[in-house]
């Protein structure tokens, strides 16, 4: 049965076929990773000094220190949750309409524009930038904060929501259409009910997701545990800082458990 | 050869699966396993090579207990037993080729493995066994574009790249169509008589085990009530091997009829 | 849970049928949720250390900073754009680093492939570890050990990108077919061959998709890590901030956008490429 005088040859097809586009992507990727490497300016003495700082920030961490900030880390954390529930609330509230401007099956041309600009303005924007923005504009402290973390709010749920609305099923729209409703009452009777489960979720996930950013735009300013971070890290305080961080991680961890329960009850 | 004595096994500390069950294979033939579902075939092919870990009993192959070994002894017996998988079981991501090269992992070394560089030897017998099968065209095609009957087919090839000393089927031919069962029936019958191979196989199909084995085991409930030829198997054994669950053996049968009518 | 509920709360009242949107179940669960929410706003809004009067002001100081953005300057073009290829390198070099130790970690975190419950474990614990603290946060402690840089940058986008990396990498592993897992221990392989030939094939889509979307998000990272001075466009940003440059400002966040909306653009070709 077996041809013992016939050899074969055989080798793994590639994943692209091509020799030239293959060795050039290849060669183009090296390039890169070594034009990249030799810009970043590496001092090996600091590094090598790094190593027992790092140890010393270590000891000075281990063990955490609760007490000695305690009202401060409280009342930033409160600060931070404030700050989130609030922001939440007016963010969805206000993704709502824009969403309806940046989905294309529902607005006409120049609303869609502007509606999917200020979405991607929203997301392309990092909420630390949003915050030293607004921290200019409005001054410190949680006012800034919630401002950031509404516009934060706006490009996420404002674009998922805006996908989702471009998603629905058009029968729906056609069948209250043919009543003869008007375009408001078409959009609560046949589009609102079929992204309302996806705008719930979306919301509770928002909820998590500017959780972690409160604690963040403090850093800038804006309000939170971000700020007695930032003071904290600052005055080579680590046993604080190191305490922040586990209450921190702790309470993105309840967070999510919670928002994972909550979302899963909706369903 | 293979010798299976008092075999016991039960998942999840419920009613055991296989009770005390008893077996020997010394000759090169095609031995057909049938019982309803539930009696244990699947389970029993599955303690054979150790997917499924035994509770007590002794499994042999050529006098070493395979329930007593570890590791790399484990793969190297393992490797002297090919096994074809109801669900075909390849890697649909990869060619043809790569799955059939993969029967031979238990006997290269890892980074041979790992980078695809098979001995020469076996790259030729690669291309043989596809032959055999009828699949050459299909070289370095994905698996996930081939039909059930041709992704079998692969399956079988693999098998027989271990160069096994005993083949065990799973209920090779139940996803298939009954025109592409029997095609497959065939193909592992004729194989296995050409490479004096002793095979293992649970069928769901009562005609089909009456057609090809050379001998029949039937299983109920853990236990072997039936062991002979075809010729053996009246009617009346078949009622008390699946005495409870009649359907099934008209469902086993019916499968037969279709066959037929294709035919 | 669905928001009709036809069964309970049509009733026959004499000839007349009652028909309510809502189960009288559904309507106490949803009042009770409205109650909580309102009561959290409220509680939020009453005690969130806020100047009020500030508020009122906001949209007309929003609208100055705005004004003194436009028209926006191109002296600085040069820096910024240096910063910003800066930025991206520190993205795509600590994806880089992400990726390769977010592998064994991931396949540690498998449940259905990991070699003890210590090493479920411990992988589990530096995903969580990891995921929780913000990528800035880790640029802050980088910062302080080895001294402000790209290096620092590049570290804290990396030991970010682990844990987000291995989290859904593992989920990816352990939702494989296993079916041909089975199929090469029968045959006799190493652990080593069965991972390579019936795991990872079975993987690679998902790899490829979850890094590059890691990727997309680190690029929107890295614009900001110089805030903290890990290096990148943020400390021009934060330089243009503190002298009320808010002509070159604008420059900085258009030139952000723009290569955050390429960087998707990128992701979406990509994507459509290998799918």
């Amino acid at each position: 049965m077996s041809d013992s005088t016939v050899h074969y040859r055989w080798k793994r097809p590639h994943f692209i076929e091509t020799p030239y586009i293959r060795y050039g992507l290849l060669a183009l990727a090296a390039i890169y990773l070594i034009f990249a490497l030799s810009t970043l300016r590496v001092n090996p003495q600091r590094i090598v000094e790094g190593i027992p700082r790092a140890i010393n920030m270590f000891r000075g961490a281990v063990p955490p220190d609760f007490e000695s900030r305690g009202g401060l880390i409280v009342r930033g954390f409160i600060e931070s949750i404030q700050m989130t529930l609030i922001a939440t609330a007016a963010g969805v509230a206000l993704s709502v309409p824009i969403a309806f401007m940046a989905a294309r099956n529902i607005a006409i041309l120049p609303i869609y524009a502007v509606g999917r600009m200020i979405v991607v303005v929203a997301r392309s924007l990092h909420p630390v930038v949003l915050g030293v923005l607004f921290v200019s504009a409005v001054g410190f402290g949680a006012f800034a904060g919630i401002l950031t973390l509404i516009m934060y709010t706006l490009g996420f749920v404002g674009k998922l929501l805006a996908e989702a609305i471009e998603e629905i099923k058009y029968g729906q729209v056609e069948g209250v259409r043919a009543t003869g409703a008007g375009f408001f009452a078409t959009l609560a009777y046949a589009v609102f009910p079929q992204v309302l489960p996806r705008l719930i979720g979306l919301s509770i996930y928002q909820l998590d997701i500017n959780l972690r950013a409160s604690a963040i735009v403090g850093l800038v300013g804006a309000g939170g545990i971000g700020a007695t971070l930032n003071t904290a890290f600052g005055r080579y305080d680590y046993a604080t800082a190191s305490a922040i961080l586990l209450v921190m991680i702790g309470i993105i961890l309840v967070a999510e458990g919670i928002s994972g329960r909550l979302r899963g009850l909706t369903k | 050869m293979l010798q299976i004595t008092d075999l016991v096994k039960s998942y999840n500390n419920g009613e055991p699966v296989l009770k005390g069950l008893n077996l020997a294979t010394d000759e090169r033939r095609l031995t057909a396993i049938i019982g309803s579902s539930g009696a244990g075939k699947s389970t029993l092919l599955r303690c054979i090579n150790r997917l499924v870990t035994a509770d007590s009993g002794r499994i042999e192959l050529d006098g070493i207990n395979i329930l007593e070994l570890h590791g790399k002894r484990l793969q190297d017996t393992r490797r002297q037993i090919g096994m074809i998988f109801q669900a075909y079981n390849l890697v649909d991501r990869l060619t043809v080729m790569e799955n059939v090269l993969s029967g031979r992992l238990g006997y290269v070394g890892t980074l041979r493995g790992v980078l695809r560089r098979f001995p020469q030897s076996d790259i030729d017998r690669a291309y043989a066994l596809l032959k055999r099968v009828g699949l050459s065209q299909y070289v370095n095609t994905r698996c996930d574009s081939l039909s059930g009957g041709e992704r079998q087919r692969v399956g079988v090839a693999r098998a027989l790249m271990q160069n096994p000393r005993i083949l065990l089927a799973d209920e090779p031919t139940a996803s298939l169509d009954p025109k592409t069962s029997e095609r497959i029936m065939e193909l592992i019958s004729r194989i296995t008589d050409e490479l004096d191979l002793p095979v293992l196989i649970n069928l769901h199909n009562v005609p089909q085990a009456r057609d090809y084995a050379d001998r029949i085991v039937g299983l109920r409930y853990g236990v072997i009530v039936f062991d002979g030829g075809p010729q053996d198997l009246t009617d009346d054994w078949l009622e008390k091997i699946y005495a409870g669950h009649e359907d099934d053996l008209k469902k086993q049968m019916k499968v037969a009829s279709e066959d037929g009518a294709n035919e | 849970m669905s928001t009709h509920s036809t069964t309970s709360s049509n009733k026959a009242v004499g000839d007349h049928f009652r028909w309510a949107r809502y189960s009288t179940k559904e309507r106490v669960a949803r009042s009770l949720g409205y109650l909580v929410v309102g009561v959290l706003l409220y509680w939020s809004l009453s005690t969130v250390d806020v100047f009020w009067p500030w508020v009122w002001d906001a949209p007309a100081q929003i609208g100055d900073m705005m004004f003194r953005m436009f028209p926006v300057s191109f002296v600085q073009l040069n820096p910024i754009l240096f910063a910003l290829v800066e930025s991206i390198n520190i993205a795509v070099l600590g994806t880089i680093v992400a990726v390769f130790l977010a592998l064994p970690i991931a396949y540690l975190g498998a449940q259905t492939v990991t070699p003890s419950k210590l090493t479920l474990w411990l992988a589990r614990f530096i995903i969580v570890a990891t995921r929780s603290v913000d990528t800035l946060i880790w640029a802050l402690v980088f910062v302080a050990i080895i001294g402000p840089g790209p290096v620092a940058g590049i570290l804290a986008i990396a030991f970010r990108s682990i844990g987000f990396l291995s989290k859904l990498l593992a989920e990816a592993i352990e939702e494989i077919d296993w079916g041909p897992v089975e199929a090469m221990q029968a045959a006799g392989a190493s652990r080593a061959h069965v991972i390579t030939y019936a795991i990872v094939p079975q993987v690679v889509p998902s790899f490829w998709a979850i890094t590059i979307l890691r990727w997309d998000i680190n690029i929107r990272e890295s614009t900001v890590l110089g805030l903290v001075g890990a290096g990148g466009i943020g400390l021009i940003f934060q330089g243009a901030i503190d002298m009320f440059r808010w002509n070159t400002v604008s420059l900085v966040l258009i030139v952000i956008v723009l290569v955050v909306f390429a960087g998707e653009l990128v992701t979406g070709v990509v994507r459509r490429k290998l799918m």
